[in-house]
């Protein structure tokens, strides 16, 4: 099929937590419903419908975006981290850890955004200061911790005490 | 009282320990430790199971068609163009709601109990976004299209916004009460004529406004409902907090049993009290797995959770007067107040009385009238949102205070801790009967003011005005009032059958020797999984990692009361209660067993470590837990006839209250009271009107913490709430009734650069009335609103001296009130001897 | 929450980037989807054609043209612009501004691009090139043509770019003798403008353009010619600034009256003079 031409569904190639998919997805859907409903990954969460709240992080190519702000076909040849893939084989990574350590979710529903958005900076910047920190997630909304134990856990993991 | 030697700096926390007479508190153990929680290690992997995770085999999706008028009549609803989609599965209209469903329990007296709240509308629509019509289809994607192909004709109304144009009866909502009154009445206890007669100083304040907004939980409303055609049941997997309520609207609406209805919960993200009014949408669900004969789940989306889900409680405080002594001492006050429950009463009119349980908030005043009423109006309905009803009534306190402070020129320092019920009188009989078991507020007020470094107050506003800036200092003292009981609603209408409250849980050890927890209680984020593994493992002698909490709220558990959910700040007294009784019958059972097996007496055997075993006996003399599973589930023949442990108990937690009198209005409303202190310090810029809060402290006191961890955790999400509140959260209507919020880009919540720097600090004063000498807590009672419109009015005092009156101050409100400081002030009068 | 049917495709050129919005009728590019994906999760607007520009590296480079102009391609991410050693060295305060938009998952898909063909009004990007007198380079099937900023933004979501066209780099001066200045009011850190305000102090004078007041930036003409005298002490910054609200006729929704906004025209005006002024001294 000439990628260049419009068409209505599309035939995608993704690795998705270093698994090789290919799927025909309609050009409509968003990337966060193909991760959901089609893959079956439902750790990654839909909390608005604007764009705002973050709950939706993924990183795509290393990057953390929005995955409900992209749609599944512009993933088309790309490298897709979802909060399922961190823990490798059920070891929790520091950063995990740390949030346990530090309280720093209650009810869980933004934590998987947090934590790619908290792993994508800590894989550039390994020992983010505070401000850093909230940089960082202020594209993750959180109703339920006020983001204080969430900055500590992070600076904690950042700093090698969260492990 | 000891008081600590250790307040730490920055994002700290101090711990004062208060003794005061407590009833049986557990020798503590893992009980105020904090644990890390269980709850965490799926929620870090997103192994967590919201609703929205749930799939069924031939699962339709539920898309509701709703409505663009505030007000209006429905002329037709036509869905053949959607059902000749293709995947289109069925749809459901009014019409059909209103021939299959009876409609929703009122709790309210004549004309409110007349209101007909059906699933769908019903020949009118009453708010933006009501769900007028329902499709069903293959994807998520065909039932929105399909939900564009719905033609429905509508001839509109006037629109009622206002609640003072709504009192006025002029445009009706609800034919059938022919009143947009949902209730009415006066609450009078003391003498607040003569207070005020004999009163040195009557301070009057014309207008007050508690503004319309809600917690707006992450997780959106929403269900996967199940019918099972060969037994008539439904299974609902969804995430309402409080489904003992939610089964009784639903089961006599759809006219099935209680046991009917199936309730699954498993992960829920937060609830906050806008998850307690879902049952419209889960009988519309009910109503189409019956008929397409396929499950069906519906998620709502932001906008129409901001629209048409649950906004809190909207207040106008009127014709407030307060009686003043000449040394400050505030002897009584009467105001008029008019609550905004927008569309559909629901859960009002509820949240007229609720308030009640801190009528005169943390003061002593004796005197005190309340005339109430609660109006419908053309916006989304209400649900009890965080802090429900004593929010508003704290925050009337508050501002009374303050502008009591103001007008007078006393100090806000001192006035609250003449004014405050000491630590002595506690336990403290309230004008209405209601009792404050125990608290220091000017103890907490202090550890505020140390950890804010009051102090330092002037230097840091001359420093602040030299970068012109415009420093305000503010306190905000509240109550998070908890354990309701129902009989509360008596009081507004004498003909309900309601009255305590009560929750459950059972407690049982396996043939493995596994404890198993079963909780009555919907916790959507409050660590009950964690802390109640902590009661248990004291009770029963073992550690947390043995025992089992399972996850979420079942139906079929049968470990659930009529009341049943996580809601009014109880869960530490009535959940963990229910907890600790059923734990305590299994314990006994164990001790009984073992003291049969080791051949000793019941009183030489102790529960510790995992076993059971007599103290300070032979190594031999202990039984781990899994003997005693195996011996009662598999290998009992021994036991004597007359002795049938069952090592599983379901326990009813009841807490007593007594009767209320439904004459004088007065009674015990609810049995604990948590105390919060907050204490901010803004800088205002006074060209833009922009707030920044550049100092913050919280205290709580909620009694014996069971986990001093979540506890602080709760006290940060209330206070972010507040924040979020105080400065940008509003819902803000139009003329035609339209939503001008619905989305978090003009609904700005806080995000983690917003946050000001953060202390908390705490104190137990343990409940003598609570099982486990622990509080309930976690609503907060709003105390970050309070604090916040007291530092800008005291901000405001170097420039105009505008008053606050209303609890919403995003830049362009302070702007106009340092702009135009005269209508603000020109609220306010006083009258003096 | 959920797009109608749309279909979709992904040149590998600008050439045939531009032929496919040339031949379908209702094609919209995508860039970085930040506003796009919203407005058609909302079914505000539904394009019939989605030309997603994602495979054009072309467009996706920073760099200087030959007489010493920034040249930033219309694909360049926010993130791109603050990590840019380019920017910083030529006109920092873009790579400053973008910084500041939003949060850090929309600054990576985000692009200059598409900030300036929404020609949103409250936009960070278009006071901003309005001041730097950034030119904008338009490519279509009949060739390219360079529009400046004050031709640029003709309307709310309106651009000079026409149907079958696509920008493909803004091209702006860098900073020499020159200091730059932006002030606003969000609602919330990092949030949307309610007002702000743009301004560059030069050998040339002063430029300042407000946001968010009307449906395109509003240059502040006469503020301007009050201080070409080049006195910016703050009561002459202030001074020049009176009368600007009361010219301006800008909206008055839930974050603010038009008397609001009047005033914040002012207050930012003067601020982004003030602080380009202290810019170009230091």
């Amino acid at each position: 099929m000439d990628p260049s031409a419009p068409a209505r569904s599309r035939s995608i190639s993704v690795e998705i937590n270093g698994e090789s998919v290919e799927y025909e997805v309609p050009a409509r859907r968003l990337l966060v419903h193909f991760i959901r409903d089609d893959l079956g990954l439902t750790g990654t969460h839909v909390g608005c419908d604007t764009g705002n709240c973050g709950a939706c992080t993924v990183l795509v190519d290393g990057v953390s975006v929005k995955s409900c702000m992209l749609l599944a076909v512009q993933a088309d040849g790309s490298r897709i981290a979802t909060v399922e893939g961190l823990a490798g084989n059920g070891e929790l990574t520091a950063l995990q850890r740390s949030f346990n350590e530090h309280h720093a979710l209650q009810c869980g529903y933004c934590t998987p955004g947090m934590l790619m958005s908290a792993t994508a900076l800590l894989e550039q910047n390994p020992h983010p200061s505070e401000d850093e920190v909230r940089v960082a997630i202020q594209g993750n909304i959180c109703r339920c911790t006020g983001y204080v134990n969430i900055v500590e856990a992070v600076v904690a993991a950042g700093e090698g005490t969260g492990a | 009282m000891t008081p600590s030697d250790s307040l730490s700096q920055g994002q700290g926390s101090t711990t004062v320990e208060v003794e005061t007479g407590a009833p049986e508190v557990l020798e503590k153990g893992y009980i105020g430790q904090s644990i890390p929680r269980r709850e965490d290690k799926r929620l870090v992997q997103g192994l967590g199971t919201f609703f929205d995770d749930v799939r069924r085999h031939g699962m339709g999706y539920v898309h509701f068609v709703r409505s663009p008028y505030a007000h209006a009549k429905i002329v037709s609803i036509d869905v053949s163009k959607a059902l000749e989609l293709d995947g289109v599965y069925g749809t459901l209209t009014g019409d059909e709601v209103a021939i299959h469903t009876d409609p929703f329990f009122e709790m309210s007296v004549e004309p409110g109990a007349n209101i007909k709240d059906y699933a769908l509308a019903v020949g009118r629509v009453r708010h933006t976004g009501e769900p007028v019509a329902a499709v069903c289809a293959a994807t998520r994607e065909l039932a929105r299209d399909a939900a564009d192909m719905v033609e429905v004709e509508y001839d509109p109304l006037p629109v009622l916004v206002d609640a003072e144009e709504s009192l006025k009866d002029e445009t009706v909502l609800h034919e059938d009460a022919g009143s947009n009154t949902v209730w009415s009445g006066i609450f009078d206890w003391g003498d607040v004529d003569q207070a005020l007669a004999d009163a040195d100083h009557v301070v009057k304040i014309e207008r007050l406004h508690f503004h319309r907004f809600s917690s707006t939980p992450l997780e959106c409303a929403g269900a996967l409902v199940e019918y099972d055609k060969g037994t008539a049941e439904w299974t609902l997997h969804c995430n309402h907090q409080m489904p003992g309520v939610g089964a009784i609207w639903m089961a006599p609406a759809l006219r099935t049993g209680i046991d009917k209805l199936r309730f699954v919960t498993q992960d829920i993200g937060g609830g906050f009290g806008n998850k307690i009014c879902l049952h419209p949408q889960y009988v519309v669900l009910c109503l189409m797995a019956r008929k397409l004969g396929r499950p069906v789940q519906w998620t709502e989306w932001r906008t129409d959770q901001h629209t048409a889900n649950a906004h809190g409680n909207e207040r106008t405080f009127m014709d407030v007067e307060v009686g003043v002594m000449a040394d400050g001492t505030m002897t009584g006050f009467k105001v008029r107040a008019l609550d905004d429950c927008g569309a559909f009463p629901r859960y009002e009119p509820l949240g007229c009385i609720i308030w009640a349980q801190v009528t005169p908030g943390l003061y002593g005043w004796r005197n005190i009238r309340v005339d109430f009423t609660q109006v419908c109006t053309n916006k989304s309905p209400v649900s009890p949102n965080r802090g429900y009803s004593r929010m508003q009534h704290l925050w009337l306190t508050e501002r009374i205070i303050d502008i009591v402070a103001t007008e007078l020129d006393l100090d806000p320092v001192e006035i609250r801790k003449k004014n405050y019920v000491k630590t002595e009188q506690m336990p403290y009989e309230t004008p209405n009967g209601c009792v404050y078991d125990s608290g220091d507020y000017a103890a907490a007020l202090d550890i505020a003011l140390e950890l804010i470094d009051h102090g330092s107050i002037e230097e840091r506003r001359k420093d602040a005005a030299g970068r012109g800036k415009l420093l305000g200092f503010g306190i905000g003292s509240t109550l998070d009032s908890g354990t309701n009981n129902f009989g509360q609603s008596t009081l507004l209408n004498p003909e309900l059958q309601f009255s305590g409250n009560n929750e459950a849980a059972s407690v049982k050890l396996d043939i493995f020797g596994e404890v198993v927890v079963t909780l009555g209680t919907v916790p959507q984020g409050q660590g009950h999984e964690t802390t109640a593994a902590q009661v248990v493992a004291d009770i029963l002698g073992c550690s947390p990692d043995q025992v089992n909490v399972r996850r979420g709220h079942d139906t079929w558990f049968n470990s659930h009361a009529g009341f049943s959910g996580t809601y009014a700040s109880q869960f530490a007294f009535t959940g963990l209660g229910a907890v600790k009784g059923a734990a305590e019958l299994v314990r006994d059972d164990m001790v009984q067993l073992a003291a049969a097996v080791l051949q000793a007496p019941v009183e030489a055997i102790e529960l510790a470590d995992g076993f059971a075993r007599i103290k300070d006996g032979p190594e031999e003399a202990a039984l781990p837990f899994m003997a005693l599973g195996a011996i009662v589930n598999a290998n009992n023949a021994f036991l004597p006839p007359d002795f049938n442990p069952t090592l599983n108990h379901r326990y009813v937690c009841r807490p007593y209250f007594g009767m209320v009198d439904t004459e004088k209005k007065t009674g015990q409303l609810t049995l604990t009271y948590a105390t919060q202190i907050h204490a901010a310090v803004v800088e205002i810029d006074p060209e833009t009107g922009v707030v920044d809060v550049v100092d913050y402290a919280a205290v709580d006191d909620c009694g014996v913490r069971i986990n001093p961890m979540i506890v602080e955790g709760q006290v940060h999400g209330a206070t972010t709430h507040a924040l979020g509140a105080a400065l940008s959260e509003e819902f803000v209507y139009d003329e035609e009734g339209t939503l001008l919020t619905s989305n978090f880009y003009d609904y700005h919540v806080p995000h983690a650069l917003d946050m000001p720097p953060l202390k908390t600090g705490s104190m137990e004063s343990p409940s003598p009335v609570a099982p486990l000498g622990a509080k309930g807590m976690g609503e907060g009672g709003g105390g970050g609103i309070h604090c916040v419109c007291a530092a800008i009015q005291d901000a405001l005092s170097a420039a105009g001296k505008a008053i606050v009156y209303t609890s919403c101050n995003p830049p362009h409100r302070v702007w106009s009130m340092l702009q135009d400081p005269e209508p603000t002030r020109s609220n306010v009068s006083v009258v003096s001897k | 929450m959920l797009l109608r049917e749309v279909d979709y495709a992904r040149p590998a050129t600008v050439d045939e980037a531009v032929s496919l919005l040339a031949t379908h009728e209702g094609a919209r590019p995508l860039a970085g989807g930040q506003t796009l994906v919203n407005v058609m999760k909302a079914r505000a607007a539904s394009p019939d054609v989605l030309v997603d520009l994602a495979d054009l590296a072309e467009l996706r480079t920073i760099g200087f043209s030959s007489d010493g102009l920034l040249e930033i391609g219309a694909m360049v991410t926010y993130t791109q612009l603050v990590g840019s050693s380019e920017v910083e060295v030529a006109r920092p305060i873009l790579a400053e501004v973008a910084a500041t938009i939003a949060d850090v998952q929309v600054r990576n898909r985000g692009t200059v691009g598409g900030n300036v063909c929404v020609s949103d009004p409250t936009n960070h990007l278009p006071p901003l090139l309005v001041v730097l007198d950034a030119l904008f380079t338009i490519r279509g099937s009949g060739g390219e043509r360079i529009i400046s900023a004050d031709e640029f933004f003709v309307g709310v979501y309106m651009t000079a770019v026409v149907e079958g066209e696509l920008l493909t780099k803004i091209s702006v001066p860098p900073a020499s003798d020159t200091g730059d200045g932006f002030s606003g009011v969000t609602i919330g850190k990092h949030g949307t403008y309610v007002v702000d305000a743009a301004a560059t102090v030069s050998s040339e004078g002063v430029r300042i353009a407000i946001g968010c007041v009307a449906s395109t930036p509003v240059r502040a003409t006469e503020m301007e010619e009050r201080l070409a005298g080049g006195d910016f002490s703050e009561a002459a910054v202030r001074e020049a600034a009176k009368g600007l609200g009361s010219s301006l006729d800008p909206p008055s929704d839930v974050h603010g009256s038009a008397d609001y906004r009047r005033s914040l025209a002012e207050t930012s005006a003067v601020r982004a003079v003030l602080q380009a002024a202290e810019r170009r001294r230091s």
